[in-house]
């Protein structure tokens, strides 16, 4: 083995991950933030400018911060708070729900793949 | 009239006999997925590279493709475009290859190169020509995965060939 030749291992194996992340990844990058608030028809909106929601619910106001790309509850009305626990939603598909306020968020990509998912 | 050979011109037909015989001798195996295979055809390539120069390594390669498929009964069809695609594409990486400055690329380094090649043109042309879905690229990345590992087992197996035998110690 020359060192062009481990070189060229190294680089291959380096690589190949990215194969797969590339080819296997779900949705791509997230572009908008989709919001269901009750019965409403869903909004879609766009996550390039930093900024807060507050979304009115049942229980009282939800906030929801958008910043660089990602979104996260940060405040919410609701007993459990599993909504903000959620955290930080970054790649396409992810989603966040307030059942008790009724409201939820999710990350959608270009090309959204599965409404949902059944096991 | 008796067409003149050299004797470059039949060292290159030996080595490509050889190359068909293996080609042969796999298509024989079964495939877990299309377009996976050993590919230790290349292995002749490699070392005929290694041993004759790019010249010969790329005769030895069309030849195999052409002679192999017709031995076959694939000539011309599908499996033939692949083949001649993954063939032109190794060949073509193996001339970039052997212009690297100082020492180069080992048997190794040629079989890994020749081998990522093949898979990808043969695959790109699958794509573009049979199957032209966007869900055929998830299984690129297994392919090349599988590419790389018979291209070290190849390139070793070709180091093996060309390197000169130790003397026996008594």
């Amino acid at each position: 083995m020359t060192r062009a030749d481990w070189l060229l291992l190294v680089a291959v194996i380096g690589c190949l991950p990215l194969l797969y992340t590339h080819f296997w990844s779900r949705e791509g990058v997230a572009r908008y933030l989709q919001v269901q608030e009750g019965n409403q028809p869903a909004r879609i909106i766009d996550l390039a400018p930093d900024r807060e929601l507050v979304l009115e619910g049942p229980l009282g106001a939800s906030g929801i911060e958008i910043h660089a790309g990602r979104a996260r509850f940060v405040h919410s009305p609701c007993p459990g708070k599993n909504c903000i626990q959620a955290g930080w939603l970054a790649a396409a598909g992810e989603l966040a729900a307030c059942l008790p306020n009724r409201i939820s968020i999710q990350l959608r990509g270009l090309h959204p793949r599965f409404d949902a998912i059944n096991f | 009239m008796l067409i003149q050979t050299t004797p470059e011109d039949h060292r290159i037909a030996w080595f490509a006999a050889l190359a068909i015989t293996i080609h042969i001798m796999e298509s024989a195996l079964p495939s877990p997925l299309p377009g996976l295979k050993p590919g230790l055809a290349n292995v002749i390539t490699i070392a005929v590279l290694l041993q004759f120069g790019w010249g010969a390594a790329a005769w030895v390669s069309l030849l195999r493709v052409v002679c192999g498929s017709l031995l076959l009964g694939t000539f011309l069809s599908p499996t033939f475009l692949l083949s001649l695609a993954g063939a032109g594409c190794s060949i073509g990486i193996l001339w970039l290859a052997g212009r690297m400055p100082g020492r180069g690329f080992g048997p190794v380094g040629f079989s890994i190169l020749a081998a990522l090649a093949h898979m990808a043109g043969q695959f790109t042309l699958a794509w573009l020509l049979f199957i032209p879905h966007p869900a055929l690229w998830r299984l690129f990345p297994l392919l090349m995965t599988a590419a790389l590992l018979f291209g070290i087992i190849s390139g070793i197996i070709a180091g093996a060939m060309t390197t000169e035998p130790r003397p026996c110690r008594t």
